[in-house]
């Protein structure tokens, strides 16, 4: 055989077994970015015609994300869990200004697929299109991006990325802890105790911590405290990662984890939160009494929205 | 065509040999702050000798640190939050079950003397949890936090008493803590019938904690920091002049303050690091130094850090504080008037590569 055709057959070859390994190394990534990410939402028209739904936002455009999260376990058919947690999160990636906005999941809203019910009843009648479009109508505003993830996501994602660092403002005591993960009979409970003050907290601490709600005198809201300040701390985390460890963060995340954002999206979402600053985060929680209160419908607690509020604020932050 | 065989024959390992190795290379590229392998203390050497002998917790398991060195002690378990008598001849420490955690009482070893209380249940919730074992200063009594009363959703710390050659029946209740907010921890008995400790409550941004003084058993007490300081984690001077604390101001950042105190209120706190995870202050034996836990890099594990106190109290430069910047990850900083700053105080890294229990604090004695 000829050198230069050996020395070129040589070189194609390595290429060759090269990308093929490179291929192997990052096929669960391809996988989750067929299955996971990049999730189709057809959001109904609202009758009103008030908020009608649009593509995504151009890159490097301000848009906004609609963080949910839910039980996952067999007490519910698949796809038709409730929404645990809901937050509104509006990305702005040339300032680099970060808006949260946590919806209470008792909130008392009239839901895009008919009647009225609590806000986290939406994802379970409709899915993500059905939450979104409940959050669009009610919110007045338009949400580009879901994602959901599921508890065991939740607990696997942040072992993986080896737990979060926290100041735990109180201690988090709960008689009435759900015992739904990992065991065989759903309905149990057990006790929590997390204690107060900075500490490091691995994936079912951390889950205690911002899913236990009923030692806190704020309820549901305290609760969608904690969350933002778990989703913070994942954020200095993540900003650590670099592409070579996406495939174990997928594979924490299998199963456990939707997205309509494409494998682009999630990518610039990634280097958005490496460079912005915590400090710049805007948190908002609609507190009692000014933008909530307390009230009983059918025979169920539920959170009554003082619209006149929440939307001069909602359209403030989410313009 | 004998040397195409023979190229296939060559080619075929090379390119699994290559392709195995871009797979594997790759896999070395991972972060790998995000996920720090973690080790027992015994199996590290400690960078700085602390005098006198320290006992702490990690991963439910107790150590004694003594001239340079851990050693394990205690039975298996989930223990954390070992406490000295006063005479230095026993500890108490914590250990926690499934649904509770009791109160034991230990030799120096970790030997178990006796079992202190018994807080485990078959009904979960008539299980209950005992935390910060504190003794008083007359080795008489147990101060700890007890979750009872409680009902229903409603669990909260109140602080607690009992013999410490007595029963969990002669155990009583000395505050009255705010619902659903946690309740009181932290309790520091002080010579006579006083107690400093942790006090949570709510004001319309949410909760705060607040360090506490407490005349006696029953007493109202009152705030010895503000209440939107957020301060915990008190830990006592040996001299009993001076409170150090845990400052975060509802922030995720912390301070780490102290301050004199003066009959039954704090002066002027000083800041001496900021803009850090600073946990589970503890005075050295001599009174001039803190220990405290705080992460270093980005995988968040809690360290062991050493801070000798500059002398006299007032007074640092904020500017003077490159070197402890470097060192620590940390901002040493004043509260009080910036006059000339003698020596800044500089964090020394005592351990590596371990993750210490920042929630359960050291004795150090």
């Amino acid at each position: 055989m000829h050198p230069v055709r050996l020395a070129v057959l040589t070189v194609v070859c390595l290429l060759l077994s090269g990308l093929a390994g490179a291929a192997a190394y990052f096929f669960p990534v391809v996988v989750a970015g067929v299955g996971q990410t990049g999730q189709t939402v057809v959001v109904p028209p609202s009758s009103t015609g008030r908020v009608s739904p649009t593509p995504s936002a151009p890159p490097g455009a301000p848009f906004t994300v609609l963080l949910l999260g839910s039980d996952d376990d067999s007490k519910f058919q698949a796809d038709h869990v409730l929404t645990q947690s809901m937050i509104q999160v509006r990305v702005e990636p040339a300032t680099k200004h970060v808006t949260m906005l946590s919806i209470p999941r008792d909130l008392w809203v009239p839901l895009s697929t008919g009647g009225s019910a609590k806000i986290d009843a939406a994802y379970s009648y409709g899915g993500a299109a059905a939450a979104i479009a409940t959050v669009e109508r009610n919110f007045h505003v338009h949400i580009d991006e879901y994602a959901w993830i599921g508890l065991k996501g939740l607990i696997r994602m942040i072992d993986e990325l080896g737990g979060v660092d926290v100041i735990v403002t109180n201690p988090v005591l709960d008689d009435f802890y759900p015992d739904d993960i990992d065991v065989t009979y759903l309905y149990g409970y057990k006790r929590v105790a997390i204690l107060p003050g900075p500490q490091h907290l691995d994936g079912s601490h951390a889950l205690q911590y911002v899913r236990s709600r009923h030692d806190d005198i704020q309820g549901d809201f305290g609760r969608s405290q904690r969350q933002q300040q778990v989703l913070l701390a994942l954020k200095s985390k993540a900003a650590t990662l670099n592409a070579a460890n996406l495939p174990d963060i997928v594979n924490a995340l299998k199963g456990e984890f939707k997205t309509s954002m494409g494998l682009d999206r999630v990518r610039s979402l990634l280097g958005v939160a490496s460079t912005f600053d915590i400090a710049k985060v805007r948190q908002i929680v609609l507190l009692p009494p000014t933008y909530t209160s307390y009230g009983q419908i059918s025979g169920q607690s539920v959170i009554l929205p003082h619209w006149a509020q929440i939307l001069p604020l909602v359209k403030a932050n989410f313009p | 065509m004998i040397v195409r065989r023979i190229a296939t024959i060559l080619f075929v390992p090379l390119m699994l040999a290559f392709g195995s190795g871009v797979y594997l290379y790759l896999g070395t590229l991972k972060s790998k702050t995000v996920k720090e392998r973690v080790q027992l203390p015994t199996v590290t050497k400690p960078s700085f000798t602390l005098p006198g002998t320290m006992f702490l917790a990690q991963g439910g398991r107790l150590f004694k640190l003594k001239n340079g060195s851990f050693t394990e002690i205690g039975p298996s378990g989930d223990w954390s939050m070992p406490t000295l008598t006063p005479d230095h001849t026993r500890l108490i420490a914590i250990l926690t079950g499934k649904q509770s955690s009791d109160l034991y009482l230990l030799d120096l070893n970790g030997h178990v003397i006796k079992r202190l209380t018994k807080n485990d249940a078959k009904i979960i919730d008539a299980n209950h949890w005992t935390f910060y074992p504190r003794v008083t200063p007359d080795g008489t009594s147990v101060m700890y936090s007890y979750d009872s009363p409680k009902f229903g959703f409603r669990v909260d710390f109140a602080i607690w008493s009992m013999p410490l050659d007595g029963t969990q029946s002669q155990a009583r209740r000395r505050t009255d803590p705010y619902w659903y907010t946690g309740g009181d921890i932290s309790p520091i008995a002080l010579p006579g019938s006083a107690i400093i400790y942790v006090k949570h409550s709510i004001d319309q941004t949410g909760v705060h904690s607040q360090i506490w003084y407490q005349e006696r058993s029953g007493a109202i007490g009152h705030g010895m920091t503000a209440l939107t300081d957020d301060c915990g984690a008190p830990a006592l001077s040996p001299d009993r002049t001076q409170i150090a604390m845990i400052c975060s101001a509802g922030k995720q950042s912390a301070k780490l303050e102290v301050a004199p105190l003066t009959g039954t209120t704090l002066g002027p706190a000083r800041v001496l690091l900021s803009g850090g995870l600073y946990a589970a202050p503890a005075w050295s034996p001599d009174g001039k130094a803190l220990a405290y836990f705080a992460p270093t890099g980005a995988a968040g594990h809690f360290q062991l850090w050493y801070l000798a106190l500059p002398a006299p109290a007032p007074a640092l430069s904020p500017s003077a504080s490159s070197s402890a910047t470097a060192l620590a990850g940390a901002t040493p900083a004043v509260r009080a008037s910036p006059s000339p700053a003698p020596t800044p105080p500089v964090p020394i890294q005592v351990t590596q590569g371990v993750d210490l229990s920042a929630t359960s604090p050291p004795a150090w004695f």
